[in-house]
């Protein structure tokens, strides 16, 4: 199997990966140990590991952390509940489910710089049908995007509709791939729907589902153009996040060094708590199969 | 199971009206006259407020800024994009569904390690600019990776999975660490006098090179999912390998083909932060001019409605004809 052709295959996909992304990152993680400023300008200068401390020494820092995991977390988990719940209808063969699948479709094509502006006018104050709605059920004017925890609030509720499609299409496609005879014999020990969901569809689908978590916790984390659209990081920087405090620094104040370590301190992040994801969820789905 | 019907049905309704409301208030939004949007909420065309065409019009003739170039440039960047990474991504796609890889994680490391070094003695030592000492390390690694791969080296031995989650594992890195990085390198390779920063050429290196590992594991699943007889009965009869490819394997995987196609598409089409670090004016793409309407213009919504319509209409498109390639039959990544 000398076959020179395997190689001529895949070297071109290889290589253009290799170069726009290994070689940037050889640059700044160079970069991430030097003091590097373009405004003003100074000659870059070896630092060590300061940056790296400055950054885990900083408020600003911690709290991006803890705001990026907060939405990260409440948006993935309401996204899996009403994806997973929705997914579940489809799958009972409603009227009308071709339509729903290309609707469900939609949220999940769009630009999220779109999604995010569509999502700011909802939200107005004044002349946003969400607030209209709420006033009309007696609600005072909400402050969705001025008041830090509402702008969150809003935030997630963003992110939980234009990504839950994602839940329902990957766990709509576990639904179908589950044996028949399973749910024949359960039907002949006149097990509830209730018995049937928990005892047999929930621990079947638990590696699709752990793939599912995985996949939308780890696209959730790179979550900035809802944030930059929506509240800008605003009020103040309560509702920024890790990709957008590293666009503020490395782009408002050209502080190259701080942000490369800054963007390698959140690769740890993702690594850190994607380790922590799987060395919990690994023994769970193991232990169903 | 008869009284759980409709409950059912409703949850359905319920989610898609969810769905549905946002993208039908962008419509009505983008057919308003100013005073139906700041008076306060109106819902329904002709009873609450006249539909008018003035801000397509604006729009359409610049008034609101150029629409056109930006929409030039997602089309012609978008379509670039995904035709390359398309054909490389599902080259190596083939590949890795129809040989055997062995790589050595010693030879990874070796060429890690070199580049890494290379870089940094060309550049400090021997003071080449940047660039040239990335290109130079680059030169010096690949090789030397390549010979380590014959030598006997011990360690761990990486199959083709590894070699797959490797190219999937790109996707996994939060993008500003490569957006910054991809930032930082263009502009020292623009010192040496090759322009990449807010360019057409720039945009599509960097847009093949994040979308080559999505076609790769989607693609990947459609080749293996491939009857392998007819490729051995042309390999029987001497037909080369690269015309089995373009003449038997592509047109089998067609439907495969044309939704990876359209993932990537809406990929690129929607992709935000590359293009904002990466752009400044001439090669700056709809999201781009999307979030300016924000910033610069004030809250003119009837006019930011239009010029969202114009980055969701198309993969609207998009979507339609993917959910017709999934309802007759198609599993792209598992999803059915």
């Amino acid at each position: 199997m000398r076959d020179p052709f395997k190689y001529i295959f895949i070297w071109p996909a290889f290589l253009v990966v290799l170069m726009v992304g290994l070689f940037p990152l050889i640059y700044s993680l160079t970069v991430s140990f030097m003091s590097m400023r373009l405004v003003p300008p100074r000659p870059p200068r070896f630092v060590g590991l300061e940056n790296y401390v400055d950054l885990l020494a900083s408020d600003r820092f911690w709290d991006t952390i803890g705001t990026t995991l907060f939405v990260v977390i409440v948006s993935v988990t309401i996204q899996y509940v009403v994806g997973f719940a929705v997914a579940l209808a489809l799958h009972a063969k409603v009227p009308g489910e071709r339509l729903f699948r290309v609707v469900f479709l939609f949220p999940m094509l769009m630009a999220p710089i779109a999604v995010a502006l569509v999502g700011r006018m909802l939200f107005h104050s004044t002349v946003g049908p969400v607030n209209h709605f709420f006033t009309f059920l007696g609600f005072p004017n909400l402050p969705f995007l001025t008041d830090a925890d509402w702008a969150i609030a809003t935030i997630i509720a963003v992110e939980v509709w234009q990504w839950t499609p994602f839940v329902i299409l990957l766990m709509l496609a576990g639904l179908q791939s589950l044996p028949q005879d399973v749910y024949e014999a359960a039907d002949l020990e006149n097990a509830s729907a209730w018995q049937k969901f928990w005892g047999i569809t929930f621990p079947m689908l638990l590696p699709v589902s752990a793939a599912v978590v995985f996949i939308r916790i780890i696209e959730a984390f790179k979550i900035m153009d809802t944030v930059f659209v929506l509240t800008g990081g605003g009020p103040g920087t309560s509702t920024e996040t890790l990709t957008l405090f590293a666009y503020q620094e490395g782009f408002k104040k050209f502080n190259l060094g701080y942000t490369s370590a800054l963007s390698f301190l959140f690769l740890l992040t993702v690594i850190l708590f994607g380790i922590v994801y799987l060395v919990l969820i690994r023994p769970q789905v193991e232990k169903r199969i | 199971m008869s009284i759980r019907r409709p409950i059912v049905f409703f949850l359905c309704l319920f989610w898609a009206l969810i769905t549905l409301f946002p993208l039908y208030w962008t419509v009505i939004t983008a057919f308003k006259p100013p005073p139906a949007v700041n008076r306060g909420p109106t819902y329904l065309p002709f009873i609450d407020f006249q539909p008018t065409l003035q801000a397509w019009i604006d729009a359409f003739s610049g008034i609101r800024g150029d629409f056109w170039q930006p929409l030039w440039n997602s089309t012609v960047i978008g379509i670039s994009a995904t035709v390359l990474s398309v054909a490389l991504g599902s080259m190596a796609a083939y590949a890795l569904a129809r040989y055997e890889f062995r790589v050595k994680l010693g030879a990874g490391l070796v060429f890690f390690g070199l580049a890494l070094g290379g870089y940094l003695l060309f550049h400090y030592p021997l003071e080449f600019s940047r660039a040239q000492a990335m290109g130079l390390a680059f030169l010096v690694a690949l090789p030397s990776c390549l010979i380590a791969n014959r030598l006997p080296l011990p360690g761990p031995i990486l199959g083709n999975k590894d070699v797959l989650f490797w190219f999937v594992s790109q996707r996994a890195f939060p993008p500003i660490v490569t957006a910054f990085s991809l930032y930082l390198m263009y502009s020292e390779i623009g010192r040496e006098g090759l322009r990449l920063l807010d360019t057409y050429l720039g945009m599509v290196l960097c847009y093949t090179a994040f979308s080559i590992p999505i076609v790769v594991w989607l693609m990947r699943d459609f080749f293996a999912a491939l009857p392998v007889e007819v490729e051995e009965a042309a390999l029987v009869d001497d037909v080369p390998r690269w015309r089995i490819f373009i003449e038997i394997v592509c047109p089998m995987a067609a439907p495969g083909l044309i939704a990876t196609s359209l993932i990537t598409l809406a990929f690129v089409w929607n992709e935000f932060l590359f293009a904002l670090l990466l752009t400044t004016s001439r090669w700056q793409t709809l999201p781009i001019l999307l979030s300016g309407q924000n910033s610069y213009r004030g809250d003119e919504w009837w006019a930011i409605s239009v010029a969202a319509l114009f980055a969701i209409i198309p993969m609207m498109v998009v979507a339609m004809v993917l959910a017709r390639l999934m309802r007759s039959g198609l599993t792209i990544g598992g999803i059915r």
